[in-house]
């Protein structure tokens, strides 16, 4: 509303000397932008060519779709798509899933200290680099020589078998669901808690004078209304669907063969292709594949999310 | 005389905080006690919050246990026999050294050039002026929606800029991340619009603007920026993989990458054990690891309630 007026203050004081200097604010993030977000775009015909380091990447001759049919040749296509869309689904759907229900629980802790204590405790893990969630999971299930580790000890005290996980690639996909929940539990539950807060407490008010218990309040109440905050974190992790989180993979699958049937995403596929084939031209085709199905679910994403959502979207 | 513009910069979410803070305080006067809800709920977030710990408790603990222990099991709850054989070995060597000054130098220039370059763009968009802040929105915001891929990036930073092997390589490619820029506009949007026009009536130009005025009004997005970089940096691991060969140039996420995989390795030999290994793999493997984590765990407490910010003004700004 008072836009407009600023605006025209803005204007009527704009120098060319104030053009300059703002231009020269902006520089370092433009030059940033053109050389590492726009260069790669144009970087991706190598996709549609032959090529090889001595031509560079516009001396290189064009092969037309070859590179993209040889991608659909090898047969390695379909898995690491399915794969890519099962495992972000999974993530997904658990992390925000314990992530609400942490808020709720966060939310009846009554004691100052301990309330913040917690939060800072399952928030923590976020910030553990996927290298050292690696080591983690090691001293976890493998122990020493795919022997021994504290899930099969424990497996032990039941009279349980035990299991050589880093060749069982079953299990894989929840392991890693496990980690997720692990890395971003805490984080999503800031986020719903910065919700609950903005909550009217009339509402609760009125729900204790019909003498409905906490924890009806939590399942009638707080959770219908944190369905929007839900709907716009579903949105956003929709559209990242297809940039399934390459490094705490890696991290833990590393080359282990045996386990690509589950775990191999485009991302790991991609990098593995690039560094043991070295066939550039390939590899990019397949990382356009991504980056074009990816942009076509964000942007499903964003519309979906301004259709509904109008007074929260992105831009 | 900084804690009076830190509290300026703060004036609108700190009303905020102390306003719920005062709900809280009524809510719990409905609460009665002992609610089986309650009581769930006290137990979940505890068992939760251990969860998050135990690894973390299991890397220190292993650090400190003897080879000949951990050789057994492959990890630790509780130093027994206790040994600093690790850090001793860790301590003597060079490549802890190198590592911490890769770290180091990535994550300082890093954090400086990525808060730098996010924070003077941002402010350029948030300014709202005519023909360059909105083209300047859609141009920050594609490379959300789009990215060119892993190949032509890396082609990029080893053929065209041939930065191979430099700590700018593992810099540059990471430098800004757009969602923080977004962050960053709708702080600066909510920065008191007179302050900025009497500094303009005063005849301030726009750089004197920017970093006299603006920069010290918004210490606190400034700190939420750096802190989200630098832990960025500092965990990093894939773009020095990708581009530095020389061992004497890696950070420690990359050093201690290479100790993993070696373990691996040997572990994956049939009838291999480690305890043959003449080096405690094990112990220098947890012990590296909480070297590794450990300026993130000392920092954490300090640090923690700017990231909750962030996270805050990126998940509501509207």
């Amino acid at each position: 509303m008072q836009q407009p007026i600023s605006a025209a203050r803005k204007r009527r004081r704009t120098s060319p000397w104030d053009s300059v200097a703002l231009l020269l604010l902006a520089a370092p993030g433009i030059v940033w932008f053109v050389v590492f977000a726009y260069g790669p775009m144009v970087g991706l015909v190598v996709a549609f060519k032959n090529f090889n380091i001595r031509d560079g990447i516009f001396g290189s001759p064009w092969n037309g779709l070859a590179n993209f049919r040889y991608f659909l040749s090898t047969g390695d296509a379909f898995n690491i798509v399915a794969n890519t869309l099962i495992l972000n689904a999974l993530f997904l759907s658990a992390s925000l899933f314990v992530g609400l229900l942490l808020a709720l629980m966060l939310n009846e802790i009554r004691g100052q200290f301990y309330r913040r204590f917690l939060q800072s405790t399952i928030f923590f893990p976020y910030f553990v680099s996927p290298i050292v969630i690696s080591l983690m999971l090691q001293a976890i299930l493998s122990g020493v020589g795919g022997r021994g580790g504290m899930v099969n000890d424990l497996l032990n005290v039941f009279d349980l078998p035990q299991l050589s996980w880093y060749t069982t690639p079953g299990a894989w996909p929840w392991i890693l669901t496990i980690v997720k929940v692990w890395q971003l539990g805490g984080y999503t539950s800031v986020i719903f808690l910065a919700a609950i807060t903005s909550i009217s407490e009339e509402v609760y008010e009125a729900a204790a004078i019909d003498g409905a218990s906490r924890a009806r309040m939590a399942i009638s109440i707080t959770t219908p209304l944190l369905l929007p905050t839900m709907g716009i974190l579903v949105v956003l992790g929709v559209g990242r669907i297809f940039f399934g989180d390459f490094a705490t993979i890696y991290a833990i699958v590393q080359d282990n063969g045996i386990l690509f049937p589950t775990t191999d995403v485009i991302d790991t596929y991609v990098f593995r292709s690039l560094r043991t084939i070295g066939n550039f031209g390939t590899t990019a085709a397949i990382g356009l594949f991504q980056s074009v199905v990816g942009f076509v679910f964000v942007t499903a994403a964003v519309l979906v999310q301004r259709r509904f959502q109008r007074e929260s979207a992105i831009l | 005389m900084s804690s009076v513009d830190y509290t300026s910069g703060l004036a609108g979410p700190g009303k905020g905080v102390t306003a719920s803070q005062g709900i809280t305080r009524r809510r719990r006067k409905l609460r009665r006690a002992g609610e089986p809800f309650t009581v769930i709920s006290y137990v979940g977030v505890s068992i939760f919050g251990l969860f998050c710990l135990i690894p973390l408790w299991m890397i220190i603990a292993g650090s400190l246990t003897d080879e000949s222990a951990l050789a057994r099991t492959g990890y630790s709850f509780w130093p027994q026999p206790f040994s600093l054989t690790a850090y001793q070995m860790l301590f003597s060597g060079q490549s802890l050294f190198g590592g911490y000054a890769a770290s180091l130098f990535i994550t300082v220039v890093g954090s400086a050039l990525s808060v730098y370059c996010t924070a003077s763009l941002a402010w350029v968009i948030a300014r709202r002026l005519p023909l360059v802040s909105g083209p300047l929105t859609i141009f920050s915001y594609i490379p959300m929606l789009f990215h060119g891929g892993l190949v032509p990036l890396y082609l990029l930073v080893t053929q065209v800029l041939s930065l191979s092997n430099s700590w700018f390589a593992v810099i540059l490619p990471i430098m800004i991340a757009p969602f923080l820029v977004f962050v960053a506009v709708s702080f600066f949007r909510q920065l008191p619009e007179e302050v900025i026009d009497a500094a303009r009536i005063d005849g301030a130009g726009e750089l004197r603007i920017f970093f006299q005025i603006v920069l010290p009004l918004s210490k606190p997005i400034l700190a939420v920026l750096a802190l989200f970089y630098a832990v960025t940096y500092w965990n990093e691991w894939f773009m020095p993989l990708l581009f530095l060969s020389d061992p004497d140039r890696y950070p420690l996420q990359l050093i201690l990458q290479n100790l993993i995989a070696n373990v691996t390795n040997a572990a994956a030999l049939p009838g291999a054990t480690a305890s043959q290994a003449a080096a405690p793999v094990y112990q220098l493997r947890f012990a590296m690891t909480v070297l590794t984590i450990g300026p993130i765990l000392l920092a954490y407490p300090f640090a923690q309630r700017f990231f909750v910010k962030g996270i805050t003004l990126g998940a509501t700004k509207g």
